[in-house]
């Protein structure tokens, strides 16, 4: 089933058009890999989709109902999370609260009920401590975090924007694994920003392939990282 | 432990509190009021900061709920009793209109709006001289409870717990979150479906029933207003120094800046006639240069440093 879609999707600002016509779908549990070079419009794409920024034209949406100018607390009510790149733990809450917070805000939970949902997610992803200040976290711990506080939306849609930034090979083995364990569980759609491609290959069913705001090619990474478009691409010059 | 003290603080606290007017005379209960009127004031200041926005407009607020308060007894006839929910209730509604307009501002475009607001309230208010009295303000007959130092003195504490109550809501309800995640970051709190504005609103709206209502009591208090006294900065300035002397987005740090700075300026007053606003200009420049997160800031850090170590 079709989760999201957006048609002929575009932003301009000023005279820069980020993104350029991009036309998608999303399926229930399939793991999208959303590559380019550095400036494509990748996370300007995730951005639209999850309400951050409005469309210039064009359509997004979600379970067949258009929500191109729906609002960005609305979306997540829905039941479209993600996760930022750069990552903002709330300072003055614990671990826990930082995850209860779109229990509370997306679902409409009491605190109580927040507290237990939040710490199942928790439990899931492996984090343990949950009282802890966010300052005392590790990295791979912070990236745990972050996803959690997406699950806590109870989503159908998930956006994870470079979480495997920063991690070393153990890390991200640990992290590949539980994006797919949670990925399953909940039959998520799941848009993953990666620039590692060892990552994309691992993680991802299927790739789009972004370039100037422009959807160049998509298709399973084996196939997309042979074509002569993309390539060129990310190497620059004529290929 | 550390819970316990609190508790047994608190208790303190609450027995002085209460026992105050059977014990002391004229001059100490006056000097109470005062800290509790800008006690309860710090802590609404400190309310709306929680979500990053900084109010430069509390003797906006706080002045229009006087003159309310005032002029519904003088001109309509109110008991004096019924005009301080009342001015709470016009300060309500006029930050609901205005929150609408101002709301979508953001750090010290907020501020700026809200300090000029509070001047266009006096603006106003002086110049409507037929209805308000003008720059040379109104005066009532007498004051509330016939001038009683005790009952004015259980009012103030009356507007006191109020403050402190709707505060420890804020704390302990979903505004918490609400707020905290507004003030970390707008978009990520977005994401995590915080209707953001609306918020705002019942933060802004919360703090200026309450300081508007903290107006009508002063008011009553003293039997009359001027535009100057009502609407005079230090309603702005002083309950914002305490607030960030005793540490800022919490209930018990403006309680303790305001303990503090109360009783300093009480005694500067003495001392220096005039000199304790020096005082004052040179311990916020000190707390925000050396300590941002105030008293209560060193205490945590202090605690935790403990805590850290011990792990």
């Amino acid at each position: 089933m079709t989760k999201l879609r957006t048609t002929d999707l575009t932003v301009h600002f000023m005279g820069l058009v980020a993104v350029n016509k991009v036309s998608f779908s999303m399926d229930e549990g399939e793991i999208l890999g959303i590559i380019g070079p550095n400036g494509a419009g990748k996370t300007t794409f995730i951005n639209l989709v999850s309400g951050i920024i409005m469309p210039s034209e064009g359509k997004v949406e979600y379970k067949g109902r258009d929500i191109t100018y729906m609002a960005a607390h609305e979306r997540a009510r829905l039941g479209i999370a993600r996760t930022y790149q750069l990552i903002h733990p709330l300072e003055n809450l614990s671990l826990i609260e930082n995850v209860m917070v779109g229990s509370i805000f997306a679902r409409g939970n009491s605190l109580r009920a927040a507290r237990r949902k939040a710490s199942e997610v928790c439990a899931e992803l492996g984090l343990q401590d949950l009282d802890r200040d966010t300052s005392r976290l590790t990295i791979l711990e912070i990236k745990k975090m972050e996803i959690a506080k997406a699950l806590a939306n109870e989503p159908e849609v998930l956006f994870l924007d470079e979480v495997m930034a920063g991690l070393n090979v153990d890390e991200t083995k640990d992290l590949i694994a539980t994006v797919q364990l949670v990925a399953r569980e909940r039959a998520l759609a799941v848009g993953v920003v990666e620039h590692v491609m060892g990552v994309i290959r691992e993680l991802t069913h299927r790739v789009i392939v972004l370039e100037a705001g422009e959807l160049i090619a998509q298709g399973p990474y084996e196939e997309v990282s042979r074509n002569p478009r993309v390539v060129q691409a990310y190497l620059g010059g004529a290929a | 432990m550390n819970r316990n003290l609190a508790r047994i603080l608190a208790a303190l606290a609450g027995a002085v509190m209460v026992t105050l007017p059977a014990l002391a005379g004229a001059y100490p209960l006056q000097v109470a009021r005062n800290i509790m009127l800008y006690m309860a004031l710090a802590v609404t200041w400190d309310m709306l900061l929680r979500s990053g926005q900084i109010s430069f407009g509390i003797a906006g607020l706080f002045g229009l709920g006087a003159y309310a308060s005032i002029l519904a007894v003088l001109r309509a006839g109110m008991p004096a009793l019924l005009s301080i929910p009342f001015a709470a209730l016009l300060s309500g509604v006029v930050a609901l209109i205005i929150g609408f307009l101002i709301l979508r501002l953001r750090a010290m475009y907020f501020s700026i709006v809200t300090l000029a607001l509070a001047e266009i309230f006096r603006i106003v208010i002086q110049n409507l001289v037929d209805f308000t009295g003008g720059p040379e303000g109104v005066i009532m007959k007498g004051r509330i409870f016939g001038g009683s130092d005790s009952g004015i003195y259980w009012l103030t504490l009356c507007g006191l717990f109020v403050a402190l109550g709707a505060s420890y809501w804020f704390e302990k309800s979903k505004i918490h979150f609400a707020l905290t995640a507004i003030r970390n970051n707008e978009v990520s709190a977005r994401t995590s479906g915080v209707d953001i504005f609306r918020w705002l609103l019942l933060a802004f709206v919360v703090t200026s029933t309450i300081q508007g209502f903290l107006g009508g009591i002063y008011v009553q208090s003293y039997g009359f207003a001027t535009p100057d006294s009502v609407f005079s900065a230090d309603f702005t300035l002083l309950p914002l120094a305490m607030a960030l002397l005793g540490g800022i987005h919490s209930t018990v740090g403006p309680i303790l800046g305001a303990v503090l700075l109360g009783l300093a300026s009480e005694y500067l007053k003495l001392q220096i006639p005039y000199g304790h606003l020096v005082v004052y200009g040179i311990i916020i420049i000190i707390v925000i240069l050396f300590m941002p997160q105030g008293l209560l800031g060193l205490f945590r850090k202090a605690t935790r440093g403990g805590k850290g170590r011990a792990s």
